[in-house]
Parts: C-alpha cells; sequence; structure tokens
C-alpha cells in the first residue's frame, strides 16, 4: 500500500481553545490512484494534505507511507522523503521568485545532490512532459498562472516521486488554464503516476477516479466517480 | 546542496539588494581596511627600523665616557683599554676605538673639509662599513701609524675625478699642518650624498685612517668611543657590564663610562609598536563587531522576508543542514566581500599615508590571509544565529507566511 492513515487525529491547539482538525481519518491510496480530496472550507482537507505530505505530524494516528510507518521519523529523513517520494503542487504555485523556471525545476534535485548536467536534462524533460518547452529562462512573475502552475507540476514530477500532492492546483486559474492543468495530471495518472488533489470544485473532482469527501474532519463518502472526465 | 550553489545564490541574493549589501558591509569594510592600513605601515616601520639595526649589528654595544660627571686627563680612553677588551673578555668578537676629528683634505687642485674617523682594522667588523676598492686598515697599519687613509667613494669622485683613487695621495691635517697620507681603500658613502644640490657640498669627506696615525698629527685627538661586538646577541648585557668593569679597574676609577645598545631602543621600539597595535587593534574589533552585529540584523530581516522561500524549500526536500548551510553562506560571503574591499582600501590608505610619515608600506600575505580570516569568522559568529532561526523553521508556517 502506498498511502495508508490509520486513524489519524489532528488538534492544533490554540491558547485554551483547541481545534480538532481531523477527528480519526483512515484512508488507503494505492499506486496509480487518481484520487479527489472534497469538502467544504473548513473541514480538514489541507490538514490532510499536509500529513499526507510529511509537512505536519498527526496528534496521533498511524501513517505508512509504502509500509513504513513515518511518525518515528527524525527532520532528515522527513526531508528525505519529501525529496524522493511526494512531489507538491500548491494553490499559489510557490515558485521561487529569483529562479528562472528551468532553475525552479532544478531545485529539487540539488537537495538530491545530482550532477548539474543530469539535472539540467531531467528538468528541461519535465518541462517538457508540462508541455513548456520555451519560456524556461524566464522567471516566474514573466509566466502566466497557466505557465507557473506548469513549472511547479515539472518541479513536482522531476524527481520521479511515488505520488503527486495537489492542494487546490486551479484555486488561482482560469477555466481554460484549469483545463490544461486537468490534461497534464491526466495524462500524468495515465503513464502511471499516483495523484492525491484536494479541491472544492466538484468538475475539477470530476476529473478523478474516485472522490473522498470531508466534513468537520471526518471522511463522510468514498466513492468512484463513474463518468470521470478524460481526454 | 552543494556550496557553489549556495554561494551563487548568495551572491544573487547580495546583488539584488546592493545598497542595504553595503551598509551591511561598511563597518566589516572599516575594521579591515584600518587592519590592514595599521599592520603593513606597521610592518614596513619595523622593518626599516630593524633594517638600519642589522646594518649596524645588534650585538654590538658602545662604551664611551659619561657626559655628566668630570673627566679628567687619565680617565680618557685608550687604545690600550682596546687591546685589554679583546684580551680579556672571551665573549668578544671584535673591538674598536673611535675617535672623531674635523679637519682638512688636499689634494693639488683642491681643499675640502673632512670628517676623520680614527679607528683600528676592527673597526669594518663592528659598523656596517663597504670597502669597494682596495682594503680596510690591517694590523700593521695600527701598529706602526702608518700614514694611510681610506675616503669615500663620492669625495674620491670630487677630488680626482674618478672613485678608484686607490694610490693617490692626499694631503690630511687641520688648518696649519699637512701630513701625506697614500690612499689605500674606498668606502661606500651610503646615501649620504645623494640628497644633491649644496647639501651635498656640505657633507665632508669621510676619512677613516689608523688611531695611532691620527695621535701623530692631531696632539688633541681623543677616542670617545670603544665598539664592541660580542658574539652573541645574548652576551650583550654581561659583557657590556665586564667590559665596564674592565675599564674602570685599568683607569682606577668609578661610574666615569656608560654603554649603549641598540637593543634597548629595539626593545622600545617593539613596545611603542605594541600599543600602537593594541590601540589599533582595539578600533578594529569594535568596527568589526559593529560589522558582525549589522550582518547579523540583515540576516534576521533576510531570514524573514525569506520565510515562504525557506518554507518551499523545505518542502521539495530541503534539510535543515541546507537551510543553515545557505544562510550561513550568504552571511560569509558578505563579510569576506566586505573583507575584501577592506583589505583593497586599506592597501590604497596605506600607500597614501606612507609617504607622509616616510614608511614604505609591507603587505604580507599573512596580513591578507589574516583579514579573510577575520571577515569568515564574524561572518560565521553572527550569522550562525540567523541561519540556525532559518533552518528550524517549521515547513507549514513557512509555506503559509505571507
Ligand atoms: N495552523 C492552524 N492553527 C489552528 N487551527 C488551524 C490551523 N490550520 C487549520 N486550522 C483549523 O483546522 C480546520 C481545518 O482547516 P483546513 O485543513 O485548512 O481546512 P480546509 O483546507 O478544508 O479548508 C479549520 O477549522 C482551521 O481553522
Ligand atoms: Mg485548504
Amino acid at each position: 500500500m502506498m498511502i495508508e492513515l490509520n486513524n489519524i487525529r489532528k488538534i492544533y491547539s490554540l491558547g485554551k481553545i483547541q481545534v480538532e482538525a481531523l477527528k480519526g481519518i483512515s484512508l488507503k491510496i494505492n499506486k496509480g490512484e487518481y484520487v479527489a480530496i472534497v469538502g467544504p472550507s473548513g473541514s480538514g482537507k489541507s490538514t490532510l494534505m499536509n500529513i499526507i505530505g510529511l509537512l505536519d505530524k498527526p496528534t496521533s494516528g498511524s501513517y505508512k507511507l509504502n509500509d513504513i510507518e513515518v511518525s518515528t521519523l527524525n527532520d532528515n529523513q522527513l526531508a528525505y522523503l519529501r525529496n524522493r517520494q511526494i512531489g507538491f503542487v500548491f494553490q499559489s504555485f510557490n515558485l521561487l521568485s529569483k529562479l528562472n523556471a528551468l532553475a525552479n525545476v532544478e531545485l529539487p534535485m540539488l537537495y538530491a545532490k545530482i550532477p548539474s548536467k543530469e539535472r539540467r536534462q531531467r528538468a528541461l524533460r519535465a518541462l517538457e512532459i508540462v508541455g513548456l518547452s520555451e519560456r524556461i529562462h524566464h522567471k516566474p512573475n514573466e509566466l502566466s498562472g497557466g505557465q507557473q502552475q506548469r513549472v511547479a507540476i515539472a518541479r513536482a514530477i522531476v524527481m520521479n516521486p511515488s505520488f503527486l500532492l495537489a492542494d487546490e492546483p486551479t484555486g488561482n486559474l482560469d477555466t481554460a488554464s484549469s483545463i490544461e492543468i486537468m490534461k497534464i495530471f491526466y495524462q500524468l495518472n495515465e503513464s502511471g503516476t499516483t495523484i492525491v488533489m484536494v479541491t472544492h470544485e466538484q468538475d475539477i473532482a470530476n476529473h478523478t477516479k474516485r472522490i473522498v469527501r470531508l466534513r468537520d474532519g471526518n471522511i463522510i463518502e468514498d466513492t468512484i466517480v463513474p463518468n470521470r472526465i478524460i481526454y | 546542496m552543494h556550496i557553489l550553489e549556495a554561494i551563487k545564490l548568495a551572491i544573487d541574493s547580495i546583488l539584488s539588494n546592493k545598497l542595504r549589501a553595503f551598509l551591511t558591509m561598511l563597518g566589516i569594510i572599516i575594521g579591515i581596511a584600518s587592519v590592514i592600513t595599521i599592520v603593513s605601515l606597521g610592518t614596513g616601520g619595523q622593518k626599516a627600523i630593524l633594517g638600519e639595526f642589522e646594518k649596524i649589528g645588534v650585538n654590538v654595544f658602545s662604551i664611551k665616557t659619561r657626559n655628566d660627571v668630570e673627566i679628567r686627563d687619565s680617565d680618557r680612553l685608550a687604545i690600550r683599554d682596546v687591546e685589554m677588551i679583546r684580551k680579556r673578555l672571551s665573549s668578544v668578537k671584535y673591538a674598536a676605538p673611535i675617535a672623531e676629528k674635523m679637519g682638512l683634505a688636499k689634494t693639488d687642485k683642491y681643499t675640502k673639509r673632512a670628517l676623520f674617523i680614527a679607528t683600528d682594522f676592527d673597526y669594518g667588523n663592528v659598523s656596517n662599513l663597504k670597502v669597494i676598492y682596495g682594503r680596510f686598515l690591517n694590523e700593521k697599519d695600527i701598529l706602526i701609524g702608518r700614514n694611510v687613509v681610506l675616503i669615500d667613494k663620492d669625495s674620491a669622485k670630487e677630488l680626482f675625478g674618478y672613485e678608484d683613487c686607490v694610490g693617490k695621495t692626499i694631503k690630511i691635517g687641520s688648518y696649519s699642518s699637512f701630513d701625506t697620507a697614500e690612499i689605500i681603500g674606498v668606502i661606500d658613502s651610503g646615501n649620504l650624498k645623494s640628497l644633491g644640490g649644496s647639501i651635498a657640498d656640505q657633507i665632508p669627506v669621510i676619512a677613516a685612517i689608523p688611531i695611532t696615525y691620527a695621535q701623530k698629527i692631531f696632539p688633541d685627538v681623543n677616542i670617545s668611543q670603544i665598539y664592541v661586538m660580542t658574539y652573541d646577541q645574548n652576551q650583550l648585557d654581561e659583557t657590556s657590564s665586564q667590559a665596564l668593569r674592565l675599564i674602570e679597574s685599568l683607569h682606577h676609577n668609578k661610574d666615569k663610562y656608560k654603554t649603549e645598545n641598540l637593543i634597548r631602543f629595539l626593545e622600545e621600539f617593539n613596545r611603542i609598536l605594541g600599543i600602537f597595535t593594541a590601540v589599533i587593534g582595539a578600533i578594529a574589533g569594535i568596527s568589526l563587531l559593529v560589522g558582525g552585529i549589522g550582518i547579523m540584523n540583515i540576516m534576521l530581516v533576510s531570514v524573514t522576508e525569506r520565510t515562504r522561500e525557506i518554507g518551499i524549500r523545505k518542502a521539495i526536500g530541503a534539510r535543515q543542514r541546507d537551510i543553515l548551510t545557505q544562510f550561513l553562506i550568504e552571511a560569509v560571503t558578505i563579510s569576506l566581500i566586505g573583507g575584501a574591499i577592506g583589505i583593497f582600501l586599506g592597501y590604497i590608505l596605506a600607500n597614501i599615508v606612507g609617504p607622509f610619515i616616510d614608511i614604505t608600506p609591507v603587505f604580507s600575505i599573512n596580513t591578507i590571509l589574516i583579514a579573510f580570516l577575520f571577515s569568515t569568522a564574524v561572518g560565521i559568529f553572527f550569522g550562525i544565529y540567523p541561519a540556525q532561526k532559518a533552518a528550524k523553521l517549521d515547513p507549514i508556517v513557512a509555506l503559509r507566511y505571507e
């Protein structure tokens, strides 16, 4: 099993007030799946994504990533797993503004200590996969939102991670760009990439194979998408 | 992450905010520039003075009659004193009497004033005198009081038209009586006469003659001092007092003589230089401290400004160590660039100030290395806290930072 969550709870403490963002989530995601996590705002989607993405730790519960229990790992080991196993795609792209598109894509490989020549080759290939072979020497602020998100996806896939985690990847994009991104996700998934995506838009969720619905920190529905949109 | 990448990143980050980086570096620049200026001038001065000392010899002392007590004729230094110093004191390598006398030197064409240095064969060994033609005085010259003379090369040129006038004769003496002496050698006049113009004309002929000969032609000549060279520098003090006691016993007197050596001057000089260096060191230290605080401040600002960047880097796999290295290298780069500018500025400053105080600054690799080392140390010391702060940021908190 690629991702296996068991009774995951997350409690935020704000002084005296405690917010229970996740109230015992159990979820299994297999290799090759394409999952949408949906739910109203504040239902705990981002909290769940951060835990799956090893950016945050649950208050209790077990999380096995490729059959390894991650709750006991230290910061360095988590950084290593984020680097090798997980590709992040954020709503606000989160590219480094001082680096051009190519350098942004190369960045994860820098931390993996991949030699510069290979870095360059792999970055170019990743950019090609997301359909961005031009403008690769432009800084993020010289690119459109859709282009920036494609750079971000290239960065996310360049280390050949086990899965992509996308938190509202189309949240900042117009419809046309959103469709572009969904096409890329479709193709990535078709070629074997596991994708877990948070969205609150039903149209976007309908691109996936499986929808997990959250409310108030609980999974209230976990269904197969009957007529998903394919390209 | 690779160090080179971190350096490139640091330079990019500095270049993107040049004025701020420059202001940050100012303390380092001033600190390092002052260190370089002072150390290079100090070293230059020290080298010049040590050079002078070395010419004369640091294991040389002189004995003279004191000028604050009454001196009778029987107290005056004599050739016998020199002989006894040579004979009795085992640590003495050379000893030479010196009597100075102003007089005249004449050729057929010219009459010139002359400074006669009446001495013996050891003088060449205890002084920095250089014979360039012919030979110096020998034992026989002294023994028989031979009428021989060495003159300086500039005077030789003036009197004869060429430097090598060995074998010529010259008339020497005071205003009324002259004696004919054979020139047996020509000595280097150093840079005395390179002063040029009318000053050069004022400079007399420098003429070395046997002390025994001087006593024949100048009845009133007195040995003003005895130069003594020991085998080793650390024999200087003991030999000085032994020589003093020896001469006192020879003259049956007490407290009429004194000894002087250059070591004491050297020690005094080094002491003053030490104080000087300490004061400047303190100033430089304060500048570096201020500079370091400036760097810490700017790095803290930088960490805050780039919180989101740190979050992104962590999300894609940067370890704490990677972030720490990145910010530390940035701090060190700033202080190293500041240090380099400081070294350059110090170099310029020392070369501007040098001529005014008559010192040629000396820039050693060591000084420059130390300056770089200091810059690096300041960068690391004051950069480590901000860098640690950056490294310890929680990735989600950092990612959420606007
Ligand atoms: N860092 C935090 N500190 C305190 N409360 C938080 C924090 N992050 C999220 N929450 C709370 O946890 C709940 C779930 O939030 P989140 O996971 O962001 O929901 P979603 O992404 O579905 O909108 C919300 O009530 C939110 O206010
Ligand atoms: Mg959210």
